[in-house]
């Protein structure tokens, strides 16, 4: 497995491999999406999935980080997403941690079936391919306390996603 | 994220080479849009090249789809690689914007 770690990337604030989980700490900034993804195709082995899996895993990856920062975030704060990653037999388990403004994402209505490109809705597309992608979703509050690094997460979502043995 | 675009005819070509992620789209919107948009052509994009799409970038393609079928025009997409495909499917894309196997299949679909 290649070295994970990329702390010279300003989306990154440090990753380590912690009891065979990736952990990574990302800055509040879109970089984070490009930097925490390469290192999660490294931990996992991008030579050993398939380009669909590997497609799927960085769209899931995109689509949260990228919701996070421009939704739950206050600009140029120093707010960061925690986010461990699993590779289990037959899955690969995300868990997300922020400390941005406390939000469900799964609460967000579904977009509706596209009947013309004039009243197509173009909000929402993000959450639902995550949602399709993942055999596993779940949101929850974690308590708040602050852990010892001072990091106070205010939504936890924990996804999986099957990918091909 | 890069785009070049020429004209077939009375058709116009886009090339769209790279990540259509969030990074990709905030670099290529508006020179796609005014490529595409103002002339009102009918318009085939060749998304061949493009190695992830996002959410992002589908917002992309259906505003500029819209404002182009507001000029008169159509848009078809062609070339998908496996991964950008799967978003096209799993998000029903296709049902606002047609996918095409290759350039020919695109331009006979923009000519009907």
């Amino acid at each position: 497995m290649a070295n994970p770690v990329r702390d010279n990337r300003c989306g990154l604030r440090s990753a380590a491999i912690v009891k065979g989980k990736l952990e990574l700490v990302l800055n509040n900034t879109l970089a984070a999406i490009e930097d925490g993804s390469a290192c999660m195709l490294d931990f996992l082995d991008r030579s050993a999935l398939d380009e669909s899996t590997q497609h799927r895993l960085q769209v899931v990856f995109e689509e949260l980080v990228s919701n996070i920062v421009r939704h739950g975030f206050f600009e140029h704060s120093g707010q960061s997403i925690h986010v461990k990653i699993d590779h289990g037999p037959g899955t690969v388990k995300f868990v997300f941690e922020d400390d941005g403004t406390p939000f469900n994402p799964l609460a967000a209505p579904a977009p509706r079936p596209y009947t013309s490109i004039e009243s197509a809705k173009i909000g929402g597309l993000g959450i639902s391919l995550v949602t399709k992608y993942s055999s596993q979703l779940h949101y929850e509050r974690p308590p708040q306390a602050a852990g010892g690094n001072g990091f106070s997460p205010q939504n936890r979502l924990v996804v999986t996603v099957a990918i091909p043995d | 994220m890069e785009m070049q675009h020429d004209d077939l005819g009375d058709v116009k070509r886009v090339v769209l080479v790279g990540r259509l992620d969030t990074k990709g789209v905030g670099i290529v919107e508006t020179s796609f849009g005014a490529a595409i948009v103002p002339n009102g052509k009918n318009t085939i994009v060749d998304i061949s090249q493009v190695t992830f799409l996002a959410s992002m970038g589908i917002r992309m393609l259906i505003s500029t789809t819209r404002a182009l079928s507001r000029k008169g025009g159509k848009l078809v997409m062609y070339g998908a690689g496996i991964g950008v495909k799967d978003v096209i499917e799993t998000t029903a894309l296709t049902d606002l914007i047609p996918l095409a196997s290759n350039e020919g299949e695109a331009l006979s679909w923009v000519a009907r």
